[in-house]
């Protein structure tokens, strides 16, 4: 405990040199100017900057990395509210009741608690990651193929509390996300399924495309349908000076949970973001004594999915630096620049080279604070961007969610599956069909399949091997708990409604 | 907004410190653009940011752009390729190996013989290993358990078709094994297969040397082979062929122009990048990624690729016959049928959940809806299509931009027209030039 701290206040006098103070907070900004656009998330944003770094010394390009990774991931964000676009997988959560807070006049208030959420949560995030990585990642090796399918399990019960007010409706959203998730190579054999011979479709459609289509694309359309010229603008109140009380009395549950929720998750190689997020949106969802206010505005369903976010980002960390394992794409690209230095990623990283690992962490805390100092007072300004005429707005909208789809492969395919989910998305809309079950089913339905199939062939096929191993059978035994308390619940609601 | 203006400025000054300060006169390329037909992260894309690096620093070339094209084993971003890149003496893809087996597996149209073959770059030998707490010692004791049933194994590793698995199948047929019965598990990426490899859920793992090496030497895992023809200095790993199993292999990469282009051109990029592999960074990178220096051009190139495509298709035609150790549930068909079937169920449901409501809801009648909007919409989006590549994202962009704001409100045309400009310039300038994002720039691109 104690050589940790003074490693990391090591860490911390390297960082704390004026120059590096600069390359952090240029880090961060650029790591937030585009984690901004719809479509480029961390992966991409860090790889596109790795050049950049090249010509510092390694302890600055550091600081830079981690500048650019807490900034890039909480980049997603700010459009997710304030134009309905999430950036990335890890803010769809943070666009449902985000962007319904904006529409309100309440934009501030969400960026707001977005911002802390972040910082409030990536901070304890790195703090776990400095005293307990070891130990952490030793754990998450536990999980294997079937531990994954039941955690897939889990997530799914989330999904029961999205539906909507029409059952039949939210489940045919979602079993429309599993059918698109069908699309594309089957992992496990190679086979090519239902790509209906276009080589664009080999890989499946991005879960970002699927996302920008029927949120920001489906609720241009929807919007040029509904009013269309014929109505003035609404009216709406804004304030732009941030949280009040009772929202800040709102967050704090939220902030510190999504912490808990999306570090451990983050942890877990193959975790993604995606999984955190539900499920700390779920959970607030759960413990709240007015869940009907989700999907309406609900603050705590930004703070939480937020707050899980940056946590997971942090928790990604653990098995990179500790066990050279990398279990995302942004990790994937951060071990390359790390090479780049001349470190070996792996079980001896810590001891190889300790000086520059403490540095990148000691510049994951000041790039949260950086983060925080630098949004807050931008907070007022952005989200002064819903003032704008809805002409200018949607079709500024367009143009990012064009460019970002554009972008991704450089395919105007892409853009063709865009537009084309636009219109599925304005349609599910006007049949008042829920979009986010379709989006938890493209991005659970595939790993699902695959964690269920490994499984099985590491079993030859032997069933029994969920309910065999611990930490796989008490997972699907908390998914079966929780499916069937939300329906006695319900029920029981029902009957005292009616009563 | 004076902080916006001022971290604007911070970026503009941190890009021009990236530029390469070299010589423009000693440059042998203005620009050479790099497509990695992968994912930013994996092995291709480590390629093509590496040459980057070391084109950009020794000042051979001004400015090499990387782009990712992603998917099927880099079998997409080939076809594009071929497709669009058509006699441009500027461009390389980085390939290799894996592309060679999703060629196969992906019964793809477009093939290695269609594009000019520059340079065999690097290769990677392979290992393969046990978790810690395997019962294995050493590779017999693997073969032994092979023979008497092969599926009882399972090989954890990379995607399916990849250089791993086609190890695996090697492997399996050189002691004897029909490689079909060999139960190989894909993971997707190294991080993946690693942590499963590290927490013992499969039985063996096979993987890139480079990947591993630092798991052998913290004794994470213990190897029991590695490919190479013979061993390696600083590593006491045993080669399969010492074993008595006669595979030799490496994953190599390489890069290639498109077709049709002049030999002059060719001639071009080949002295360029055999400045590259010349050059102390290029040598000392090769050591960092531990990469083997596998430089090789010409008439003997051409011989190899052909060599190793036979090999690669003789591999995986036969892995390809083989079934799924998991029964029915784990094949590929049990999934989608079941998704499929449910889609046709909650769809029916829901049109009927759909009938009850609209009646009810149909004495509130809301209102007129402006279909002509959606119509404006429509053809903006229509344009943007046609147009984005044909003459340019600034044009295009400006024309969606302005038939959108038109939709909703066609009072101001003049003013939204000044706006529609200035947004697509903005950001072709911020997300194109500065962050140097693939934007096309067509009909404008000299002046933009």
């Amino acid at each position: 405990m104690f050589e940790t701290l003074r490693a990391l206040s090591d860490g911390f006098v390297n960082a704390f040199a004026l120059h590096n103070l600069g390359w952090a907070l240029v880090g961060t900004t650029l790591g937030t100017a585009i984690g901004v656009l719809p479509g480029i998330g961390p992966a991409l944003t860090v790889a596109v900057l790795l050049p950049v770094t090249f010509t510092l010394d390694p302890t600055s390009a550091f600081i830079m990395f981690g500048g650019i990774y807490s900034g890039a991931m909480y980049g997603g964000s700010t459009t997710s509210i304030l134009l309905n676009t999430p950036g990335e997988t890890g803010s769809i959560a943070t666009a449902i009741d985000g962007y319904m807070m904006a529409r309100q006049g309440r934009g501030a208030a969400a960026l707001t608690t977005a911002a802390i959420g972040s910082f409030v949560a990536g901070t304890l995030a790195t703090v776990a990651l400095t005293f307990f990585a070891p130990p952490l990642a030793r754990a998450a090796l536990r999980f294997g193929p079937a531990e994954y399918f039941a955690l897939t399990v889990v997530a799914f019960t989330t999904v029961s509390l999205l539906l909507g007010p029409s059952r039949a409706k939210g489940l045919f959203s979602l079993f429309l996300g599993l059918s698109v998730g069908l699309v594309g190579i089957d992992q496990l054999t190679g086979d090519a399924r239902f790509s209906f011979g276009i080589p664009q479709l080999l890989d499946g459609i991005d879960v970002v495309i699927l996302v920008i289509g029927l949120f920001a694309v489906g609720e241009t359309i929807f919007q040029a349908w509904q009013y269309g010229r014929s109505e003035p603008e609404a009216v709406v109140l804004h304030d732009f000076t941030g949280m009040n009380r009772d929202e800040w009395k709102r967050s704090w549950g939220p902030w510190l949970r999504g912490a808990a929720i999306g570090f451990p998750l983050g942890v877990l190689p193959c975790g993604g973001t995606v999984i955190p997020t539900f499920v700390s949106y779920a959970t607030e969802k759960r413990l709240s004594k007015e869940p009907e206010r989700f999907g309406h505005g609900a603050i705590e369903g930004v703070a939480g999915p937020e707050a899980a976010n940056n946590a997971a980002a942090a928790g990604v960390l653990v098995p990179l630096l500790t066990l050279g394992v990398p279990s995302s794409a942004t990790a994937a690209v951060m071990l390359a620049a790390f090479q780049q230095y001349g470190l070996q990623p792996g079980p001896l990283l810590f001891t190889s080279r300790p000086d520059l690992v403490w540095t990148l962490i000691a510049s994951l805390y000041i790039g949260n604070v950086m983060l925080l100092v630098l949004n807050l007072p931008l907070v007022g300004i952005w989200a002064r961007v819903m003032l704008m005429p809805r002409r200018l707005l949607f079709a500024g909208v367009l143009v990012l969610a064009s460019l970002g789809a554009y972008s991704l492969n450089g395919s105007l395919v892409d853009l063709a599956i865009l537009y084309l989910v636009g219109a599925v998305g304005c349609a599910m809309r006007v049949y008042g069909v829920p979009l986010v079950p379709a989006v938890l089913g493209l991005v659970l339905g595939p790993l699902a399949e695959l964690q269920f199939r490994r499984a099985l062939a590491i079993s030859e096929g032997d069933l029994t091997i969920f309910v065999t191993r611990p930490i796989s059978f008490v997972l699907l035994l908390v998914a079966a708990m929780l499916l069937f308390s939300s329906r006695l619940l319900t029920t029981r609601l029902a009957s005292t409604e009616s009563a | 907004m004076p902080r916006f203006i001022r971290a604007l400025c911070a970026i503009a000054t941190v890009l021009a410190v990236a530029r390469p300060v070299g010589a423009a006169s000693d440059a042998q390329f203005e620009q050479l653009r790099l497509i990695a037909p992968a994912a930013p992260g994996g092995g291709w894309d480590q390629t093509a940011r590496v040459m980057q690096q070391v084109l950009q620093r020794t000042g051979l070339v001004r400015t090499v752009p990387v782009e990712n094209i992603a998917g099927a084993a880099g079998t997409i971003g080939l076809a594009r390729f071929v497709g669009s890149e058509q006699g441009r003496g500027d461009t390389l893809l980085v390939s290799g190996l894996i592309m060679l087996g999703g060629i196969v597996m992906h019964r793809s149209p477009v093939t290695l013989r269609e594009v000019t073959p520059i340079a065999r770059l690097t290769g990677e030998y392979e290992a393969i290993v046990v978790p810690a707490s395997s019962p294995f010692r050493t590779l017999s004791d693997v073969i032994r358990a092979l023979k008497e049933r092969p599926e009882s194994l399972s090989w954890g590793g990379g995607s399916a078709g990849g250089s791993d698995q086609i190890l695996a199948g090697l492997v399996a047929e050189a002691v004897g094994v029909p490689p079909g019965r060999i139960n190989y598990v894909a993971f997707s990426g190294g991080g993946e297969s690693l942590s499963a490899i590290l927490g013992g859920q499969v039985s063996l793992g096979i993987n890139g040397l480079a990947e591993l090496e630092p798991q052998i030497e913290a004794k994470a895992v213990r190897a029991l082979a590695i490919s190479s023809a013979d061993r390696l200095p600083g590593l006491d790993v045993p080669t399969l062929r010492e074993q008595g199993v006669d595979v030799e292999f490496e994953n190599w990469r390489s890069v290639v122009a498109p077709p049709g282009i002049g030999e002059r051109e060719r001639q071009r990029l080949e002295s360029v990048v055999a400045a590259m592999v010349a050059t102390p960074e290029w040598k000392a990178t090769l050591e960092r990624y531990r990469w083997i220096d596998r430089y090789l051009t010409g008439e003997s190139l051409a011989r190899f690729v052909e060599r190793e495509e036979t090999r690669v298709r003789a591999t995986l035609q036969q892995l390809d016959t083989g079934q799924s150790s998991g029964g029915l549930l784990a094949s590929g068909a049990a999934y989608p049928a079941f998704v499929l079937t449910g889609l046709a169920l909650t769809a029916l449901a829901a049109l009927v959940a759909g009938r009850t409501e609209r009646r009810s809801a149909a004495a509130s009648a809301d209102g007129e809806k402006s279909w002509g909007t959606v119509w404006w919409i429509g053809v903006a989006l229509a344009i943007n299509l046609a147009l984005a590549e044909k003459v340019g994202f600034v044009i295009a962009s400006t024309a969606m931009f302005w038939l959108t704001s038109r939709a909703f409100d066609n009072r101001h045309p003049a003013r939204d027209g000044v706006f529609a400009a200035l947004m697509a310039v903005g950001a072709y300038v911020l997300f194109g030039h500065l962050l140097q994002l693939p934007l096309p720039g067509g009909v404008l691109e000299r002046w933009l």
